[in-house]
């Protein structure tokens, strides 16, 4: 697998995949500057395989900007990637998901009229063979039972397959997001406030999620302001503090007020 | 992974449900009296049943005026197709007709130039010739059209009303300028016997062309990648991006394809009438958006309804001719069209809002 990377969907045989590379991903020393405004300036968060890693900061930390560097979808000015223990450079999301990193985005990133197996695919639909295929016709049945198999794997259930996705609650599209990015990569998984929408209940569903994902080998990194319950899942935080890197330990060594006050910057002595 | 348990593993049920509330899929039946085509189905057959009544002699169905009302709806259906998909993708199309009215200008003058005269028996030296150059010139004109209408809209990214509204403009300009403010008259004969006019039983050609294409569009959207991409774009054009979906170009291959159609329509109408009629369709565009939406597809994008499109267009076709056969001025088809436009663009809208409510 050196070399080249395998396109996600040949490498999707359930959840026991070659072995896992030690680093997932990781990025070193990232700088950003937006005209006046420096959003990054030497951000390091590394997440191991098997890992979930949470991201914290306060508004305007850097955090969102740190997750899109890591994708594509922003050029750092300067740092450097790292994705399944390689150096990386992409320049658009499609890099990042053809290197089996794949993004839960805060709006989640759905088609609402589409079903829900219409958007697991899209983008990635699957063909029938021969003629048809050529035409550019679904292959339903297939993309039908690796939906099913994708959510049984993480224990999601929907109502139908066939429903549109607008049908569905607010935990359940949320809940579809993540498994389709599970389906999707297979080195590293990034969460952008994956629980802000949601209620109590469907939060705890979503942290599970990402617990059920490092299980598999992937590396997941989740931004985050809902500090205790993804403290609860997270195995090592992160904390950006003005663009920086403030504090990266292990989440059992920290609670939440320190956590807080890192975040705010009256712990930034400690830190550094 | 190694095995074991990670200490923070949770405890997951097999059968953990994200959330409560059932949604149950609607039954076949429950489906088809859902569907606004199914009413509108349901109209067109109580209006033609009506007219036929109110006609002297029952002439609204008579042999002939099936006939004439499957082929007055032709063109009115292929571009309503074209304009189907475009709002299937969020996109809008006011040039559709003035795309016609250029394809059957340039395409007229194309069979003319290449047919040379008719000699005394009205045969003409390279009618095959012609005939295949004229379709090729009226499909390419569309095209091109669309291609036009597409990149300003997808890459220019101004908005398609106010872009294919300028279109329009320019393309009704250029066809009177190709041809000096007149129509291209006096076509051969054949294209109207064996073409334009013919019919097989009493299914008028031209009409089983755009039911044809028909098929295929609702084909291609309920069974292909490019429907799926295509409602993708119209349901959420930043998730169609984010998944990979070269949305620009998708868009503009959209409007190539009601560009191809209208050509198709342009070429329909030189084969009928046996001559251009550019003052002949300044309601075209009125009509087919009426036929489009108040057959269950939604303006707002992401949901089309072909099935819909084709029995929108019978009711826009019933109501025309309808109005014409009873005896009411020509004037009352414009305004009863337009009225019904009103009427299903505000259910529409109202339909929209109630999804959004729940």
């Amino acid at each position: 697998m050196a070399g080249s990377f395998v396109p996600s969907e040949m490498n999707h045989d359930g959840p026991h995949h070659s072995p896992s590379p030690e680093v997932a991903i990781a990025g070193h020393h990232i700088a950003k500057r937006f005209g006046h405004v420096q959003a990054l300036s030497d951000a390091n968060v590394t997440v191991r395989s098997g890992q979930v890693v949470a991201l914290f900061g306060d508004n305007g930390a850097g955090k969102s900007t740190f997750l899109k560097t890591l994708i594509g979808m922003i050029r750092p000015d300067a740092g450097e990637f790292i994705v399944a223990d390689r150096p990386v450079s992409f320049s658009t999301i499609r890099d990042a998901q053809n290197a089996g990193v794949e993004c839960v985005h805060q709006d989640l990133a759905l088609a609402p009229d589409l079903s829900v197996v219409d958007n697991m695919f899209l983008g990635n639909e699957r063909m029938q063979r021969g003629f048809l295929g050529k035409l550019g016709v679904l292959n339903r049945h297939e993309m039908t039972e690796r939906t099913d198999q994708a959510l049984r794997e993480l224990s999601i259930k929907l109502p139908s397959l066939r429903v549109q996705v607008s049908a569905l609650s607010g935990g359940q599209k949320q809940a579809l997001a993540v498994a389709r990015a599970a389906m999707w990569g297979h080195t590293a998984i990034l969460m952008d406030e994956p629980t802000a929408a949601l209620g109590a209940r469907q939060s705890e569903i979503v942290c599970d999620l990402m617990r059920a994902i490092a299980e598999r080998g992937l590396g997941v990194l989740v931004v985050s302001h809902d500090l205790p319950r993804v403290l609860k899942v997270a195995d090592r935080v992160t904390i950006l503090w003005r663009g920086t890197t403030a504090l990266e330990a292990a989440s059992s060594d920290l609670t939440i007020p320190d956590i807080v006050a890192t975040m705010v910057g009256s712990g930034k002595d400690s830190a550094a | 992974m190694s095995a074991g348990v990670h200490p923070k593993s949770p405890a997951l049920s097999p059968q953990f449900d994200p959330d409560l509330r059932a949604v149950t899929p609607k039954t076949a039946l429950q489906r088809f009296f859902s569907e606004t085509g199914t009413w509108i189905l349901i109209l067109d057959i109580a209006l033609f049943v009506a007219f036929g009544f109110l006609s002297q002699d029952f002439v609204f169905w008579s042999k002939l005026n099936v006939e004439s009302l499957m082929i007055n709806g032709t063109e009115a259906l292929l571009l309503a197709l074209g304009l189907a998909m475009l709002l299937g993708a969020g996109a809008f199309d006011l040039s559709v007709g003035s795309n016609l009215v250029l394809s059957s200008v340039l395409g007229a003058l194309t069979i003319k130039s290449i047919a040379g005269p008719a000699d005394a028996q009205g045969n003409y030296a390279h009618l095959g010739l012609a005939i295949a150059l004229g379709v090729l010139v009226c499909l390419v004109t569309g095209v091109i059209y669309g291609i036009v209408n597409g990149v300003l809209v997808a890459y220019f990214e101004i908005n398609s009303l106010i872009a294919t509204l300028g279109t329009m403009g320019v393309g009704t300009g250029l066809a009177l300028v190709v041809t000096g403010g007149g129509d291209v008259t006096v076509l051969p004969t054949q294209l109207q016997s064996g073409f334009g006019l013919a019919s097989l039983f009493f299914v008028p050609y031209p009409a089983i062309l755009a039911l044809v294409a028909a098929f295929v569009l609702w084909a291609v959207l309920r069974y292909t990648r490019y429907g799926v991409r295509t409602l993708a774009i119209g349901s959420e054009r930043t998730s169609a991006e984010r998944a990979g979906i070269d949305v620009k170009l998708h868009l503009t291959s959209l409007a190539a394809l009601a560009g191809g159609l209208a050509g198709l329509a342009g070429f329909v109408d030189i084969a009928r009438y046996g001559s251009t009629a550019q003052a002949g369709h300044v309601q075209d565009p009125l009509v087919a958006i009426t036929a489009v939406v108040i057959g269950g597809t939604l303006i707002e994008g992401g949901k089309v309804s072909i099935v819909g499109v084709i029995w929108g267009t019978a009711l826009a076709v019933i109501l025309q001719t309808g109005l014409i056969i009873i005896g009411a001025q020509s004037f009352y088809q414009l305004i009863a069209v337009g009225v019904v436009l009103i009427i299903a663009v505000g259910l529409d809208s109202y339909r929209v809002r109630r999804t959004r409510d729940r």
